[in-house]
Protein backbone atom coordinates (compact mmCIF):
# COMPACT_ATOMS: atom_id res chain seq x y z
CA UNK A 1 0.00 0.00 0.00
CA UNK A 2 1.77 3.09 -1.31
CA UNK A 3 2.01 6.35 1.01
CA UNK A 4 -0.68 7.95 -1.25
CA UNK A 5 -3.28 5.26 -0.52
CA UNK A 6 -2.43 5.28 2.98
CA UNK A 7 -3.61 9.09 3.29
CA UNK A 8 -6.20 9.41 0.49
CA UNK A 9 -9.30 9.14 1.95
CA UNK A 10 -12.07 7.10 0.67
CA UNK A 11 -15.20 9.14 -0.79
CA UNK A 12 -18.18 7.52 0.29
CA UNK A 13 -18.74 4.94 3.71
CA UNK A 14 -21.97 5.17 3.79
CA UNK A 15 -23.30 3.49 7.14
CA UNK A 16 -19.88 2.96 7.80
CA UNK A 17 -19.03 6.45 8.66
CA UNK A 18 -21.35 6.25 11.79
CA UNK A 19 -19.32 2.99 13.34
CA UNK A 20 -15.85 4.87 12.69
CA UNK A 21 -17.39 8.17 14.54
CA UNK A 22 -19.06 5.77 16.80
CA UNK A 23 -15.63 4.02 17.34
CA UNK A 24 -14.27 7.34 17.64
CA UNK A 25 -16.25 8.35 20.92
CA UNK A 26 -15.59 5.23 22.63
CA UNK A 27 -12.18 5.93 22.03
CA UNK A 28 -12.69 9.56 24.02
CA UNK A 29 -14.73 8.07 26.64
CA UNK A 30 -12.65 5.33 27.75
CA UNK A 31 -9.19 6.77 27.13
CA UNK A 32 -6.44 3.94 27.41
CA UNK A 33 -3.02 3.70 27.49
CA UNK A 34 0.27 5.25 29.74
CA UNK A 35 0.93 8.91 29.30
CA UNK A 36 3.47 7.78 25.93
CA UNK A 37 0.11 6.64 24.24
CA UNK A 38 -2.94 7.59 25.41
CA UNK A 39 -2.67 11.44 24.26
CA UNK A 40 -2.18 11.02 20.94
CA UNK A 41 -5.16 8.42 21.04
CA UNK A 42 -7.14 10.53 22.49
CA UNK A 43 -5.97 13.31 19.95
CA UNK A 44 -6.32 11.46 16.75
CA UNK A 45 -10.09 9.87 17.82
CA UNK A 46 -11.05 13.93 18.28
CA UNK A 47 -9.41 14.56 15.08
CA UNK A 48 -11.75 11.39 13.59
CA UNK A 49 -14.59 13.21 14.93
CA UNK A 50 -13.63 16.86 13.71
CA UNK A 51 -12.14 16.41 10.28
CA UNK A 52 -13.84 14.21 8.04
CA UNK A 53 -10.38 13.54 5.73
CA UNK A 54 -8.71 12.30 9.17
CA UNK A 55 -11.72 9.85 10.04
CA UNK A 56 -11.82 8.16 6.32
CA UNK A 57 -7.79 8.05 5.77
CA UNK A 58 -6.33 4.31 6.56
CA UNK A 59 -3.26 5.80 7.97
CA UNK A 60 -5.72 6.69 10.92
CA UNK A 61 -6.57 3.67 11.44
CA UNK A 62 -3.26 1.79 11.11
CA UNK A 63 -1.99 4.46 13.51
CA UNK A 64 -4.62 3.89 16.44
CA UNK A 65 -4.12 0.08 15.43
CA UNK A 66 -0.55 0.35 16.17
CA UNK A 67 -0.76 2.59 19.38
CA UNK A 68 -3.73 0.43 20.56
CA UNK A 69 -1.36 -2.75 20.04
CA UNK A 70 1.41 -0.73 21.62
CA UNK A 71 -0.77 -0.19 25.15
CA UNK A 72 -0.97 -3.81 24.94
CA UNK A 73 2.10 -4.96 24.40
CA UNK A 74 3.42 -2.26 27.17
CA UNK A 75 1.35 -3.88 29.88
CA UNK A 76 1.18 -7.09 29.04
CA UNK A 77 -0.61 -9.59 30.48
CA UNK A 78 -2.64 -6.65 32.77
CA UNK A 79 -4.89 -5.09 28.98
CA UNK A 80 -8.61 -6.60 29.64
CA UNK A 81 -9.61 -8.44 26.18
CA UNK A 82 -11.26 -5.72 24.75
CA UNK A 83 -8.15 -3.85 23.84
CA UNK A 84 -7.52 -6.54 21.70
CA UNK A 85 -10.97 -5.96 19.72
CA UNK A 86 -10.05 -2.51 19.35
CA UNK A 87 -6.90 -3.29 17.68
CA UNK A 88 -8.33 -5.66 15.63
CA UNK A 89 -11.35 -3.38 14.72
CA UNK A 90 -9.07 -0.70 14.22
CA UNK A 91 -6.82 -2.82 11.79
CA UNK A 92 -9.85 -3.84 9.73
CA UNK A 93 -11.25 -0.30 9.47
CA UNK A 94 -7.69 0.71 8.30
CA UNK A 95 -7.42 -2.07 5.81
CA UNK A 96 -11.01 -2.01 4.74
CA UNK A 97 -10.24 1.85 3.75
CA UNK A 98 -7.48 1.24 1.76
CA UNK A 99 -9.42 -1.25 -0.15
CA UNK A 100 -11.31 -0.57 -3.68
CA UNK A 101 -14.76 -1.68 -1.95
CA UNK A 102 -14.56 -0.02 1.55
CA UNK A 103 -18.20 -1.39 2.67
CA UNK A 104 -18.07 -5.23 1.29
CA UNK A 105 -14.89 -5.41 3.06
CA UNK A 106 -15.71 -3.86 6.38
CA UNK A 107 -19.19 -6.03 6.37
CA UNK A 108 -16.84 -9.01 6.17
CA UNK A 109 -14.34 -8.41 8.65
CA UNK A 110 -16.72 -6.95 11.01
CA UNK A 111 -18.87 -10.08 10.61
CA UNK A 112 -15.59 -12.59 10.84
CA UNK A 113 -14.33 -10.11 14.30
CA UNK A 114 -17.76 -11.15 15.57
CA UNK A 115 -18.27 -14.20 15.11
CA UNK A 116 -14.76 -15.57 16.30
CA UNK A 117 -14.94 -13.25 20.01
CA UNK A 118 -18.26 -15.32 20.76
CA UNK A 119 -16.91 -18.09 19.77
CA UNK A 120 -13.94 -17.87 21.58
CA UNK A 121 -15.82 -17.10 24.64
CA UNK A 122 -17.99 -20.32 23.83
CA UNK A 123 -15.19 -22.31 23.60
CA UNK A 124 -13.68 -21.12 27.10
CA UNK A 125 -16.82 -21.38 29.08
CA UNK A 126 -18.31 -24.64 27.84
CA UNK A 127 -15.01 -26.67 27.11
CA UNK A 128 -11.63 -24.98 28.97
CA UNK A 129 -12.92 -23.46 32.03
CA UNK A 130 -13.09 -25.73 34.86
CA UNK A 131 -15.70 -23.85 36.65
CA UNK A 132 -17.94 -22.63 34.59
CA UNK A 133 -20.78 -25.57 33.82
CA UNK A 134 -21.21 -26.16 37.02
CA UNK A 135 -22.15 -22.23 37.94
CA UNK A 136 -18.99 -21.91 40.64
CA UNK A 137 -18.14 -19.22 38.28
CA UNK A 138 -21.79 -16.71 38.59
CA UNK A 139 -21.66 -18.38 42.59
CA UNK A 140 -18.17 -17.10 43.55
CA UNK A 141 -18.60 -13.88 41.17
CA UNK A 142 -22.32 -12.36 41.94
CA UNK A 143 -21.49 -12.81 45.71
CA UNK A 144 -17.62 -11.38 45.70
CA UNK A 145 -17.43 -8.86 42.92
CA UNK A 146 -18.57 -5.28 44.03
CA UNK A 147 -19.57 -4.47 40.62
CA UNK A 148 -22.33 -7.27 40.53
CA UNK A 149 -23.75 -5.93 44.13
CA UNK A 150 -26.67 -4.19 43.18
CA UNK A 151 -27.80 -6.51 40.99
CA UNK A 152 -27.22 -9.16 43.16
CA UNK A 153 -28.92 -7.94 45.93
CA UNK A 154 -32.29 -7.16 43.68
CA UNK A 155 -32.36 -9.97 42.10
CA UNK A 156 -30.50 -12.33 44.44
CA UNK A 157 -33.19 -12.40 46.96
CA UNK A 158 -29.94 -11.87 49.83
CA UNK A 159 -29.57 -9.33 52.36
CA UNK A 160 -27.14 -6.80 52.93
CA UNK A 161 -26.41 -8.55 55.88
CA UNK A 162 -26.62 -12.34 53.92
CA UNK A 163 -24.23 -10.89 51.70
CA UNK A 164 -21.22 -9.39 53.57
CA UNK A 165 -20.78 -12.41 55.30
CA UNK A 166 -21.18 -14.95 52.43
CA UNK A 167 -18.39 -12.84 51.34
CA UNK A 168 -16.49 -13.51 54.55
CA UNK A 169 -17.20 -17.22 53.64
CA UNK A 170 -15.87 -16.92 50.14
CA UNK A 171 -11.90 -15.96 52.16
CA UNK A 172 -9.75 -18.67 52.44
CA UNK A 173 -9.70 -20.14 55.85
CA UNK A 174 -6.05 -19.69 58.07
CA UNK A 175 -4.49 -22.59 57.67
CA UNK A 176 -7.20 -24.32 55.24
CA UNK A 177 -8.90 -24.73 58.53
CA UNK A 178 -13.18 -23.28 58.63
CA UNK A 179 -13.73 -22.95 62.88
CA UNK A 180 -17.08 -24.45 63.63
CA UNK A 181 -19.03 -21.15 64.75
CA UNK A 182 -17.67 -19.49 61.29
CA UNK A 183 -19.43 -17.89 58.52
CA UNK A 184 -21.93 -20.37 56.41
CA UNK A 185 -22.69 -19.82 52.75
CA UNK A 186 -26.61 -18.57 52.70
CA UNK A 187 -28.22 -18.56 49.13
CA UNK A 188 -31.21 -18.43 48.71
CA UNK A 189 -33.52 -19.70 46.21
CA UNK A 190 -33.75 -16.60 43.85
CA UNK A 191 -30.07 -16.60 43.82
CA UNK A 192 -29.65 -20.25 43.05
CA UNK A 193 -32.15 -19.33 39.56
CA UNK A 194 -30.08 -16.21 39.14
CA UNK A 195 -27.06 -18.17 38.87
CA UNK A 196 -28.89 -21.19 36.30
CA UNK A 197 -30.07 -18.18 34.68
CA UNK A 198 -26.92 -16.65 33.97
CA UNK A 199 -25.17 -19.46 33.32
CA UNK A 200 -26.75 -21.21 30.60
CA UNK A 201 -28.30 -18.04 29.54
CA UNK A 202 -24.85 -16.15 29.02
CA UNK A 203 -23.76 -19.97 26.99
CA UNK A 204 -26.29 -20.58 24.86
CA UNK A 205 -27.09 -16.33 23.57
CA UNK A 206 -22.62 -16.66 23.09
CA UNK A 207 -23.36 -19.86 20.76
CA UNK A 208 -26.26 -18.59 18.62
CA UNK A 209 -24.78 -14.99 18.23
CA UNK A 210 -21.36 -17.12 17.29
CA UNK A 211 -23.19 -19.40 14.73
CA UNK A 212 -25.72 -16.19 13.37
CA UNK A 213 -22.50 -14.46 12.59
CA UNK A 214 -20.21 -17.21 11.41
CA UNK A 215 -22.64 -19.41 9.39
CA UNK A 216 -23.74 -18.37 5.87
CA UNK A 217 -25.32 -21.14 4.11
CA UNK A 218 -28.65 -21.18 5.65
CA UNK A 219 -31.13 -17.86 5.73
CA UNK A 220 -31.86 -18.38 9.69
CA UNK A 221 -28.70 -16.76 10.78
CA UNK A 222 -28.88 -13.78 8.35
CA UNK A 223 -32.09 -13.17 10.17
CA UNK A 224 -31.15 -13.82 13.46
CA UNK A 225 -27.83 -12.14 13.70
CA UNK A 226 -28.78 -8.90 14.42
CA UNK A 227 -31.42 -8.97 16.47
CA UNK A 228 -29.01 -11.64 18.32
CA UNK A 229 -26.21 -9.24 19.06
CA UNK A 230 -28.75 -6.35 19.70
CA UNK A 231 -30.46 -8.51 22.88
CA UNK A 232 -27.27 -10.35 24.20
CA UNK A 233 -25.62 -6.42 24.11
CA UNK A 234 -29.08 -4.44 25.95
CA UNK A 235 -29.04 -7.71 28.06
CA UNK A 236 -25.25 -8.23 29.59
CA UNK A 237 -23.75 -4.64 29.49
CA UNK A 238 -26.63 -4.24 32.15
CA UNK A 239 -24.77 -6.30 34.78
CA UNK A 240 -21.45 -6.44 33.08
CA UNK A 241 -19.25 -3.49 33.28
CA UNK A 242 -17.14 -3.12 30.55
CA UNK A 243 -19.22 -0.82 28.12
CA UNK A 244 -16.36 -0.31 25.96
CA UNK A 245 -16.46 -3.96 24.90
CA UNK A 246 -20.45 -3.71 24.66
CA UNK A 247 -19.61 -0.32 21.90
CA UNK A 248 -17.43 -1.68 20.03
CA UNK A 249 -19.74 -4.95 19.44
CA UNK A 250 -22.54 -2.54 18.15
CA UNK A 251 -20.32 -0.51 15.98
CA UNK A 252 -18.92 -3.61 14.38
CA UNK A 253 -22.39 -4.98 14.18
CA UNK A 254 -23.70 -1.63 12.95
CA UNK A 255 -21.59 -1.90 9.86
CA UNK A 256 -23.05 -4.96 8.84
CA UNK A 257 -26.10 -3.50 8.51
CA UNK A 258 -27.00 -3.20 4.26
CA UNK A 259 -27.55 0.18 3.66
CA UNK A 260 -31.16 -0.03 3.02
CA UNK A 261 -31.91 -1.71 6.97
CA UNK A 262 -32.55 1.65 8.23
CA UNK A 263 -34.15 0.14 11.40
CA UNK A 264 -31.15 -2.09 12.31
CA UNK A 265 -29.24 0.90 12.36
CA UNK A 266 -31.23 3.01 14.28
CA UNK A 267 -31.71 -0.14 16.54
CA UNK A 268 -27.77 -0.39 16.51
CA UNK A 269 -27.38 3.20 17.67
CA UNK A 270 -29.66 3.20 20.15
CA UNK A 271 -28.10 0.20 21.82
CA UNK A 272 -25.35 2.03 21.74
CA UNK A 273 -26.68 4.56 23.89
CA UNK A 274 -28.50 2.65 25.98
CA UNK A 275 -24.76 0.76 27.03
CA UNK A 276 -23.51 3.95 27.78
CA UNK A 277 -26.65 4.72 30.26
CA UNK A 278 -25.63 1.83 31.63
CA UNK A 279 -22.49 2.50 32.53
CA UNK A 280 -23.45 5.83 34.19
CA UNK A 281 -26.69 5.78 35.45
CA UNK A 282 -26.55 3.36 38.72
CA UNK A 283 -29.83 2.13 37.64
CA UNK A 284 -29.67 -1.13 39.85
CA UNK A 285 -28.51 1.01 43.22
CA UNK A 286 -31.72 3.78 42.14
CA UNK A 287 -33.88 0.45 41.89
CA UNK A 288 -32.65 -1.02 45.59
CA UNK A 289 -33.04 2.66 47.10
CA UNK A 290 -36.94 2.57 45.73
CA UNK B 1 -18.92 -5.52 -7.02
CA UNK B 2 -16.40 -2.49 -6.44
CA UNK B 3 -17.71 0.95 -6.21
CA UNK B 4 -15.96 1.17 -9.66
CA UNK B 5 -18.36 -1.73 -10.74
CA UNK B 6 -15.74 -4.23 -11.22
CA UNK B 7 -15.39 -7.61 -9.13
CA UNK B 8 -11.97 -8.04 -7.03
CA UNK B 9 -12.14 -11.18 -4.97
CA UNK B 10 -8.55 -10.72 -4.50
CA UNK B 11 -8.78 -7.66 -2.35
CA UNK B 12 -10.69 -9.75 0.15
CA UNK B 13 -7.65 -10.83 2.23
CA UNK B 14 -8.11 -7.58 3.75
CA UNK B 15 -11.28 -9.05 5.61
CA UNK B 16 -10.06 -12.28 6.66
CA UNK B 17 -6.66 -10.95 8.43
CA UNK B 18 -7.94 -9.07 11.48
CA UNK B 19 -9.93 -12.13 11.88
CA UNK B 20 -6.61 -14.42 11.30
CA UNK B 21 -4.88 -12.26 13.70
CA UNK B 22 -7.65 -12.59 16.47
CA UNK B 23 -7.14 -16.57 15.84
CA UNK B 24 -3.54 -16.63 16.58
CA UNK B 25 -2.95 -14.80 18.80
CA UNK B 26 -6.24 -16.43 20.73
CA UNK B 27 -4.74 -19.90 20.36
CA UNK B 28 -1.69 -18.58 21.40
CA UNK B 29 -3.27 -17.50 24.62
CA UNK B 30 -5.31 -20.65 25.71
CA UNK B 31 -1.91 -22.30 24.71
CA UNK B 32 -0.11 -20.24 27.56
CA UNK B 33 -3.40 -20.66 30.14
CA UNK B 34 -2.92 -24.24 30.00
CA UNK B 35 0.41 -24.52 29.99
CA UNK B 36 2.14 -21.49 31.41
CA UNK B 37 -0.69 -20.70 34.02
CA UNK B 38 -1.32 -17.54 32.41
CA UNK B 39 -4.95 -15.92 33.54
CA UNK B 40 -7.44 -17.22 31.68
CA UNK B 41 -9.16 -13.43 31.55
CA UNK B 42 -6.13 -11.87 29.92
CA UNK B 43 -3.97 -12.41 26.93
CA UNK B 44 -6.77 -11.82 23.48
CA UNK B 45 -8.61 -15.11 24.49
CA UNK B 46 -11.85 -14.14 25.13
CA UNK B 47 -12.00 -16.09 28.43
CA UNK B 48 -13.13 -13.25 30.67
CA UNK B 49 -16.65 -14.30 32.74
CA UNK B 50 -15.63 -17.76 31.98
CA UNK B 51 -13.92 -18.68 35.19
CA UNK B 52 -12.91 -17.61 38.74
CA UNK B 53 -9.21 -17.29 38.01
CA UNK B 54 -9.64 -13.58 37.97
CA UNK B 55 -6.85 -11.15 38.90
CA UNK B 56 -8.18 -10.18 42.65
CA UNK B 57 -8.05 -14.24 42.80
CA UNK B 58 -4.13 -14.84 42.69
CA UNK B 59 -2.23 -13.31 45.24
CA UNK B 60 1.80 -12.62 45.32
CA UNK B 61 3.99 -13.13 48.02
CA UNK B 62 7.54 -11.96 48.29
CA UNK B 63 10.11 -13.13 51.08
CA UNK B 64 13.71 -11.89 51.34
CA UNK B 65 16.46 -13.54 52.69
CA UNK B 66 18.62 -10.47 54.64
CA UNK B 67 21.84 -12.77 56.22
CA UNK B 68 20.34 -15.81 57.62
CA UNK B 69 16.52 -15.49 57.68
CA UNK B 70 14.05 -15.36 55.41
CA UNK B 71 11.50 -12.21 56.03
CA UNK B 72 8.13 -11.59 54.60
CA UNK B 73 8.63 -8.23 52.25
CA UNK B 74 5.43 -6.19 51.18
CA UNK B 75 5.15 -5.35 47.86
CA UNK B 76 6.12 -1.61 46.82
CA UNK B 77 3.59 0.61 45.05
CA UNK B 78 6.73 1.33 42.23
CA UNK B 79 6.15 -2.22 42.07
CA UNK B 80 2.73 -2.88 41.98
CA UNK B 81 2.31 -3.39 37.66
CA UNK B 82 5.42 -5.95 37.93
CA UNK B 83 3.74 -7.75 40.64
CA UNK B 84 0.30 -7.84 39.05
CA UNK B 85 2.47 -9.25 35.62
CA UNK B 86 3.91 -11.25 37.30
CA UNK B 87 0.68 -13.38 39.37
CA UNK B 88 -1.19 -13.00 35.71
CA UNK B 89 1.37 -14.60 33.84
CA UNK B 90 4.25 -16.01 36.60
CA UNK B 91 7.01 -17.00 33.56
CA UNK B 92 11.02 -16.77 34.72
CA UNK B 93 10.86 -13.94 32.84
CA UNK B 94 7.85 -12.04 34.63
CA UNK B 95 8.90 -13.22 37.86
CA UNK B 96 12.98 -12.39 37.16
CA UNK B 97 11.82 -8.79 36.40
CA UNK B 98 10.04 -8.35 40.02
CA UNK B 99 12.70 -10.55 41.68
CA UNK B 100 15.36 -7.50 40.11
CA UNK B 101 12.97 -4.65 40.96
CA UNK B 102 13.08 -5.91 44.76
CA UNK B 103 16.58 -6.36 44.81
CA UNK B 104 17.69 -3.21 43.32
CA UNK B 105 15.36 -1.23 45.99
CA UNK B 106 16.89 -2.78 48.78
CA UNK B 107 19.95 -2.11 47.45
CA UNK B 108 19.11 1.53 47.09
CA UNK B 109 18.67 1.72 50.60
CA UNK B 110 21.50 -0.24 51.62
CA UNK B 111 19.73 -3.03 52.83
CA UNK B 112 21.55 -6.35 52.61
CA UNK B 113 19.90 -9.33 50.05
CA UNK B 114 21.08 -12.77 49.83
CA UNK B 115 17.80 -13.91 48.11
CA UNK B 116 14.65 -13.27 47.01
CA UNK B 117 11.59 -15.60 46.63
CA UNK B 118 8.35 -15.47 44.82
CA UNK B 119 5.29 -17.84 45.42
CA UNK B 120 2.27 -17.02 43.39
CA UNK B 121 -0.75 -18.30 44.71
CA UNK B 122 -4.75 -18.72 43.41
CA UNK B 123 -7.61 -18.69 45.23
CA UNK B 124 -9.64 -21.86 44.52
CA UNK B 125 -13.55 -22.43 45.43
CA UNK B 126 -14.90 -26.31 46.23
CA UNK B 127 -17.88 -27.82 44.35
CA UNK B 128 -20.80 -27.51 46.13
CA UNK B 129 -19.67 -25.98 49.27
CA UNK B 130 -17.33 -23.16 47.49
CA UNK B 131 -15.24 -23.70 50.10
CA UNK B 132 -11.76 -21.62 49.09
CA UNK B 133 -8.35 -22.77 49.52
CA UNK B 134 -5.13 -21.14 47.94
CA UNK B 135 -3.12 -22.82 45.81
CA UNK B 136 0.44 -22.47 45.32
CA UNK B 137 0.93 -21.64 41.46
CA UNK B 138 4.62 -20.95 41.38
CA UNK B 139 7.77 -20.47 43.39
CA UNK B 140 10.65 -18.86 42.13
CA UNK B 141 13.78 -17.94 44.28
CA UNK B 142 16.57 -15.87 43.02
CA UNK B 143 19.74 -15.58 44.81
CA UNK B 144 21.42 -12.62 43.94
CA UNK B 145 24.71 -14.02 43.82
CA UNK B 146 24.37 -17.11 41.29
CA UNK B 147 21.35 -17.10 39.61
CA UNK B 148 17.37 -17.73 39.62
CA UNK B 149 15.81 -21.18 40.96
Amino acid sequence: MSIKALIKPVSDLGPGEIALRLTAIALLLRPTGPWSVRPVIIALAALVLLVPVVMRAPATWFALSGLVTARIIWDWPIPDNHLYLLAYWCLALALALGSSNCQRVLSASSRLLIGLVFLMAVVWKAGLSTDYLDGRFFRVTLLTDPRFEDPTLLLGGLTANQLHNNRHYLEPAEGSKRTPDGPTLVEPPPFRRLVVLLTWGALITEGLVAASWLLSFAVWPLNLRHPLLLMFCAGTYAFAPVAGFGWLLLAMGLVSCPPERRVWRAAYIAAWILVLLYAEVPWAQMLLDV
Amino acid sequence: MTEDGSHNPGGMWRAWLPGIVLIVIALAQVTLAKTAELSPWKGGGFGMFASTDVTASRTVRVYIKRVDSWEPLEIAPSHTVHATQAKLFPSNAMLTRLVLAVVSREQSYSRPVNAVTVEVWRTEFGIGSLEAKDRLVRTFTYRVDQSAD
